[in-house]
């Protein structure tokens, strides 16, 4: 067994006794590759109302090495539109990358995302959404992403 | 309120990795026993193995490296200790130095090719090739074959002098494993000696000694070999270099060869200084915890304990993330190091060769394993003056046929006369690049293991949990004071 099982089998125990935060449910959770949960942001935001879905995907060295989120895009979710939201929903967030630290997991990387939909101001699409989408690998960690700035 | 006893990590009644998330509780010892550090100031602990493999793997990617030795918590910052010798500092400065060398390349030649659009790339690429042959073949052999007046040039020199830098920096990638001086090679062993108005002068006075048995090509076989030869050999004599040094190198660092590792991306990072390249290399092999394990798996087996023993060591991280996530970071450091030392191929094998001839002098069997000759006396002969002297009149067409053959076989497998009478310095500086490479790689393997050892040695501090509130703690005797 991996260390990234290991690892994920505590985080799913401790999903399915203590239970999610608000607004944040566990959609599916077959497999230790492959995650599926949905977001909601609760209370007053541009999002009221709006259900987006999330995919975690985990390598074998998680948590060393960061899991690859992103936004489902697909006939029943969309995702968000946000600065930081990419259409094919790629996220550029620090935490996904250069600031991601195994003591993070799943759930405070939801509760991060959902904190960050629930500051914006401007329901926007990034400056440069056309052309990254265009070129963008499948797997949002190939991309370099620069982090514009610190409160997403 | 004052605390005259602080608690250790070793006092906590259970202690969770904040990595791994696995827990021990002080009363139930895993085993074997996994070392814990508490390296900061806040609550968050660790296993050790854990926190080493999370450093190692940041430390990797120059975007997360500030943060590989800092609590994700409070941001203590986590002190290292291991084993790092002079020689591995030196190693590592020098290393340092070429790659800067390598960034100023870079840059250089980014000016220099923005200039090349105004002259012609051509330009630029056709005299580096004269400077390569001069330094490679030796002056003597590049005033036959070449000349400093371009007019001189036999009319392949302008396809071939371009294709040397080419040839050279291709042959350090995978694409063209072959000699990286084939362009020069081919076309100038077999061609005749430039044909100056001096050398024309010099050879009609001399048209008496020409017989019809002096023949203007080299023999087929002869020490050293013909360029020939070298170019054909060259390939398998690298091949089977390359897989006794990958064995050598299995042998030091103690793993199988990480060059399959399939790379998954090429990254771009031009600005980039730092030079991650060779802990990445460093990181393909296991470390030092899987070896552990495995010691302790024999050990455990001894005790009939099978089934946890499996368990164990795929539980312990096996192959680190760069293996995973092998990545080539294409930095201007190490562009220019790539691009500039193989453009230094042909300076490096004259100042080799320069070495070895010097030694020569004190060793009759290097002396003869180089071939080394005095300097040409007289003018190169010209080729026409021996068709001039055979009888072809008197010949049947195969007989034609025949000596056309065997004239155009002895040209291409030795040469021209000339060739074969000058001095072989190409021989010399040959040699002194092999010995050049396998010097290099000898340094580099030798780098390669201390930075492997210092990687393995290391320690994270352990801190006393003096600054953390005790009643957060969950100890194993809360009350002792």
């Amino acid at each position: 067994m991996a260390v990234s099982t290991r690892r994920l089998q505590k985080e799913l125990t401790e999903i399915t006794t203590a239970g999610t935060p608000c607004g944040i449910t566990l959609l599916k959770a077959d497999d230790f590759q492959t995650w599926f949960l949905t977001l909601e942001v609760l209370g007053e935001s541009l999002y009221q109302g709006e259900v987006f879905a999330l995919m975690f995907r985990f390598d074998s060295q998680y948590p060393i090495s960061s899991p690859a989120v992103q936004f489902v895009n697909d006939e029943t979710y969309q995702p968000p539109i946000h600065p930081h939201v990419y259409s094919n929903g790629h996220i550029c967030a620090s935490i996904l990358g250069s600031e991601w630290s195994p003591v993070l997991s799943v759930i405070a990387v939801c509760i991060t995302l959902q904190s960050m939909l629930a500051s914006c101001k401007d329901k926007t699409r990034p400056p440069d959404n056309d052309r990254y989408v265009a070129h963008a690998p499948d797997n949002p960690k190939k991309t370099r992403f620069v982090y514009h700035d610190d409160e997403v | 309120m004052e605390q005259p006893w602080v608690p250790t990590v070793d006092d906590l009644r259970v202690k969770m990795c904040y990595i791994c998330r696995e827990e021990e509780h002080h009363d139930r010892p895993t085993e074997p026993p996994i070392a814990w550090v508490h390296p900061c100031n806040c609550t968050l602990i660790a296993h050790e193995s854990c926190l080493l493999s999370w450093i190692q793997s940041s430390q990797q990617d120059a975007s997360r490296a500030q943060n590989a030795l800092k609590c994700p918590q409070c941001g203590t910052v986590y002190e290292l200790e291991s084993d790092n010798p002079s020689s591995l500092r030196i190693l590592n400065s020098l290393n340092t130095a070429i790659s800067s060398a390598g960034k100023m390349f870079t840059i250089g030649g980014i000016s220099a090719a923005v200039l090349a659009s105004g002259f012609g790339i051509y330009i630029i690429f056709t005299s580096y090739g004269a400077y390569a042959v001069q330094e490679f073949l030796g002056k003597e052999m590049f005033d036959l074959v070449l000349t400093d007046d371009p007019s001189n040039w036999p009319w392949h020199a302008l396809i071939n002098l371009p294709l040397v830098p080419i040839s050279l920096i291709l042959s350090r990638t995978n694409i063209l494993e072959g000699f990286p001086l084939v362009p020069l090679f081919l076309a100038w062993t077999t061609s005749p000696p430039v044909q100056t108005t001096e050398n024309l002068m010099t050879a009609r006075w001399r048209r008496a000694s020409i017989t019809g048995s002096d023949r203007p090509w080299g023999p087929i076989l002869s020490w050293p070999p013909s360029p020939l030869m070298v170019t054909f050999l060259f390939p398998v004599v690298m091949k089977l270099y390359r897989s006794y040094f990958g064995k050598l190198r299995q042998r030091i660092m103690g793993q199988e060869p990480a060059a399959d590792a399939t790379i998954r991306r090429y990254v771009w990072a031009l600005n980039d200084d730092r030079n991650l390249q060779l802990q990445v290399d460093v990181n393909a092999i296991p470390d030092q915890e899987e070896a552990r394990a495995q010691g302790q798996n024999a050990n455990q087996r001894q005790e009939g304990d099978g089934e946890q023993n499996d368990e164990n060591q795929e539980d312990l991280p096996n192959d680190p993330v760069a293996a995973a996530e092998r990545t080539i970071r294409v930095t201007s450091a190490s562009l220019g190091r790539f691009i500039g030392g193989a453009l230094l191929i042909p300076r490096i094998s004259n100042l080799m060769g320069n070495i070895l001839f010097r030694l020569s002098k004190y060793s009759f069997l290097l002396r003869h394993l180089l071939a080394i000759r005095p300097p040409r006396m007289g003018p190169p002969e010209v080729f026409g003056k021996w068709f001039d002297s055979q009888p072809w009149s008197r010949m049947t067409a195969a007989r034609q046929f025949g000596v056309g053959m065997h004239m155009a076989l002895s040209v291409m497998c030795g040469g021209t006369k000339t060739f074969a009478e000058c001095d072989p310095v190409w021989w010399r500086n040959a040699v002194g690049m092999g010995t050049f490479i396998l010097a290099k790689d000898c340094i580099n393997l030798f780098h390669l293991w201390l930075t492997k050892r210092e990687i393995e040695t290391r320690r994270v501090k352990n801190r006393s949990f003096a600054g953390v509130d005790i009643r957060e703690l969950d100890l194993i005797r809360p009350s002792r004071s």
